[in-house]
């Protein structure tokens, strides 16, 4: 990482206001030629304070701020959150809960590796695929909106469980929505894959060294296109994902084109995921008996609690002492590895056209970064 | 893992307290002078190589920060988490940017967010998430932001704050419904 | 011949008592020479209803209910049915959209390409946090009442707003283009001193130039 750019150079924004960025961040490049020559990023235009509002909000107050720290995917923060104050009370969550948390969390994952899967496409110029994977992505949030009320925020994992039962009729509902999303995959494949541009501007573009995985801490496809089988659902596992039988898909050429091999292979394996739990899902409460939740104190303690989002490796550290408030919280989402550090070793050489892709290839969320 | 802080003791570092808060999360307390000696024996001698998570906590009753570094032995995925505490007027530490490259972005956001001083690393007291701010740093305990939303930001008048309590009780119609 | 109002298809009539604005009627004529009354307020008419058929929306997602803006145009909601697509840059947009919550540090460069949007333009608030705050009322780092800062011709509240209410709000801000009442923009030129020195007290290290055509 050399901080002086080369004598001769432009430099250049790009972002906050530019359709090739992924959300509102930006990141400044020097440029030689078209060829970038160093790179930095630069956030906080998303920034809302989280970590502050939560130290002056009950628990049950914090619970439906942290959602908004990721808008494509909301369920894994609310996972962490919950999970990591359960830990810190000592409170046990019913058997149907962890099966509803984890259908929860799957559909999330779905919803976001199909909306990257698009915009991965879309970065290269092929319009057609972002236009359909987001209908598709609709039709996860429909079933979203029948669960929980929410299209987009569910807040549906709560303290103890989850907040409601699943509706009667959902599970044969959801059968057709994941018949469709798997009935319009191979003209996906056709689009994407077998497009020769596709091809010629993702393989070989945007090299991760497997040597930076790690000592840097690089996961979820970002880790698993560089061969590396890392899935937090499989190495450290949570709910009842060791009862469930799926597949950690890899693909070892470092490069765009691995990692959206990768996340197409991610697309059936939720799929698989969802069908088993639609199936071996056991009866029972959904909602552990809480305390009053105006009044509920956890004692002293900390701990970091990670789960495995679209993008990678979520991680909560949250700190109590004793009150009941939260007295810190810290969001290490994937992307704040793979947005700065990660984003700017690769830089470097790159094609200034390519930057976007290379962007999206990570599932860059500004919204995690800075909070 | 216990092994690995066995170690730990009988190479003179001093292990202040040992908690297990799961089967794969130890927390250790270390000296804070000791800090980087003690995560660079770690990093070259033992499997917890990666930096997964790295940051501060603001004990203003103790006036100490707690910094805290979350370590991973990417084979097993075992986390070692280590806490030092540094004084809280001084509030300088040691930066970690030589051992990790990720180190710097959470040194440059703690810069901003505490006001924590990191001697050497490359980008504390740039901007990171605020632009011309000019208070204390927001997340040091005694930053009060609803004094400075007050104070600094207008707000569309109307808006009103319902006591929960209150609320509650007028909901169910009792009026000892809670108790402290 | 030249007394008689042309009979217009489709084109609202005018609602009493709420004529168009002076300087909406001087820029179409560019002070040549002035055509009676009833033929400004026709042309002045024609010219709105086309404007509220073409809403080119600036692709700048500000906040976190740009999310819901993407589905709005695919085949589901389809906005280009209603003329309404997106573009890349200000130069091209004549409709911002703060998609929610909005930092100071974003309100900075919202500004900056607000003011190169070519008019006329409007501004359409998104979701609670644009009203009031939200549920980051007590956040440092976000401005709590847009119209403030920028001239807002509608909002659309909820948290974050389905793309119906979205649909629902352009409908809504097209009418009131056809009616000649969204005039956010010359009110902006007006008061600019005013939105300056609010503007300016929030954002601290102010650095933009005086207008930023």
């Amino acid at each position: 990482m050399t901080e002086r750019p080369l004598e001769k150079h432009t430099q250049l924004w790009v972002g906050p206001q530019h359709p090739g960025i992924t959300g509102n961040m930006s990141v400044q490049i020097w440029v030689q030629g078209d060829t970038i020559q160093l790179g930095r990023t630069h956030v906080g235009y998303l920034h809302r304070g989280f970590e502050k509002l939560v130290e002056r909000r009950k628990f049950i107050q914090a619970f439906p701020i942290v959602c908004r720290i990721c808008v494509p995917e909301p369920d894994t923060n609310e996972y962490l959150l919950t999970a990591g104050l359960e830990e810190l009370a000592g409170i046990e969550i019913p058997e149907r809960a962890k099966w509803l948390r984890t259908l929860v969390l799957e559909l999330a994952r779905l919803a976001a590796t199909v909306q990257a899967l698009g915009g991965q496409a879309g970065t290269l110029g092929l319009g057609v695929v972002p236009n359909w994977t987001y209908t598709l992505r609709d039709y996860i949030l429909d079933r979203f909106e029948e669960l929980s009320g929410g299209r987009v925020y569910h807040m549906y994992i709560i303290y103890g469980g989850v907040r409601r039962d699943i509706p009667e009729g959902f599970f044969e509902r959801l059968e057709g929505t994941l018949k469709t999303i798997e009935e319009r995959l191979p003209a996906l494949d056709n689009l994407i894959f077998d497009n020769a541009v596709f091809q010629k501007r993702t393989q070989g573009v945007g090299i991760v060294k497997p040597e930076w995985i790690d000592e840097m801490g690089i996961s979820g496809p970002t880790a698993r296109g560089c061969g590396r089988p890392i899935d937090i659902r499989r190495v450290d596992p949570y709910l009842v994902y060791p009862a469930l039988d799926f597949d950690v898909i890899t693909a070892d050429g470092c490069d765009i084109w691995s990692r959206t091999l990768v996340r197409r292979g991610d697309i059936e394996q939720s799929i698989k995921i969802i069908r088993q739990i639609m199936r071996q899902i056991p009866d029972g409460p959904f909602c552990a008996r809480l305390p009053n939740m105006l009044h509920w104190k956890i004692p002293t303690g900390q701990t970091y609690l990670r789960a495995e989002a679209s993008r990678g490796e979520m991680g909560y550290y949250m700190v109590t002492d004793g009150s009941d408030k939260l007295r810190r919280m810290h969001v290490r989402g994937p992307s704040y590895v793979h947005g700065f550090s990660l984003l700017e070793r690769m830089l470097p050489g790159l094609n200034i056209a390519d930057l976007s892709a290379t962007m999206v290839s990570m599932q860059t969320c500004p919204p995690e970064m800075e909070r | 893992m216990k092994t690995h802080i066995e170690t730990l003791k009988r190479h003179q570092f001093e292990v202040l307290w040992t908690h297990q808060q799961r089967a794969n999360l130890i927390q250790i307390g270390i000296k804070a002078e000791q800090t980087l000696p003690v995560l660079t024996y770690l990093k070259t001698h033992t499997p917890f190589v990666q930096l997964t998570h790295y940051s501060a906590v603001d004990w203003i009753e103790d006036n100490e920060f707690q910094l805290t570094y979350t370590l991973t032995n990417p084979q097993t995925y075992e986390i070692l988490m280590v806490c030092a505490r540094i004084d809280r007027e001084a509030a300088t530490a040691d930066s970690l940017h030589k051992l990790w490259p990720q180190a710097v972005t959470y040194e440059h956001e703690m810069g901003e967010m505490f006001g924590l001083k990191f001697p050497g690393s490359p980008r504390v007291g740039e901007p990171f998430n605020l632009e011309g701010w000019r208070d204390m740093p927001p997340m040091r305990r005694d930053f009060d932001t609803v004094k400075f939303v007050r104070d600094s930001i207008p707000e569309r008048p109307g808006r009103q704050a319902i006591n929960t309590r209150d609320y509650i009780g007028a909901e169910a119609g009792e009026k000892r419904l809670l108790h402290d | 011949m030249r007394d008689e109002l042309p009979v217009l298809h489709g084109v609202p009539p005018i609602p009493e008592g709420s004529q168009p604005h002076a300087r909406c009627q001087d820029e179409c004529f560019l002070g040549e020479k002035p055509e009676p009354l009833k033929y400004r307020e026709a042309i002045q008419r024609i010219k709105n209803w086309f404007r509220a058929n073409s809403l080119h929306v600036l692709a700048y997602g500000t906040g976190c209910g740009s999310i819901e803006l993407r589905p709005l145009g695919t085949a589901r909601f389809d906005m280009e049915r209603f003329g309404i697509s997106t573009r890349p840059t200000p130069r091209h947009a004549n409709v911002l959209i703060i998609s929610g919550y909005l930092s100071i540090k974003t309100l900075k460069r919202v500004i900056r390409s607000y003011e190169q949007m070519p008019s006329p333009k409007w501004v359409v608030g998104l979701g609670s946090c644009t009203i009031n705050g939200g549920m980051y009322w007590d956040s440092y780092a976000t401005m709590k009442q847009l119209d403030l800062y920028l001239p807002v011709d509608m909002y659309i509240s909820g948290c974050m707003p389905r793309p119906e209410a979205l649909i629902e709000g352009f409908a809504a801000l097209m009418d009131k283009i056809k009616k000649g009442e969204a005039n956010g923009y010359l009110d902006y030129l007006e008061r600019l001193d005013w939105y300056r020195e609010n503007q300016k007290k929030i954002i601290h290290d102010w650095d933009l130039p005086d207008y930023s055509w």
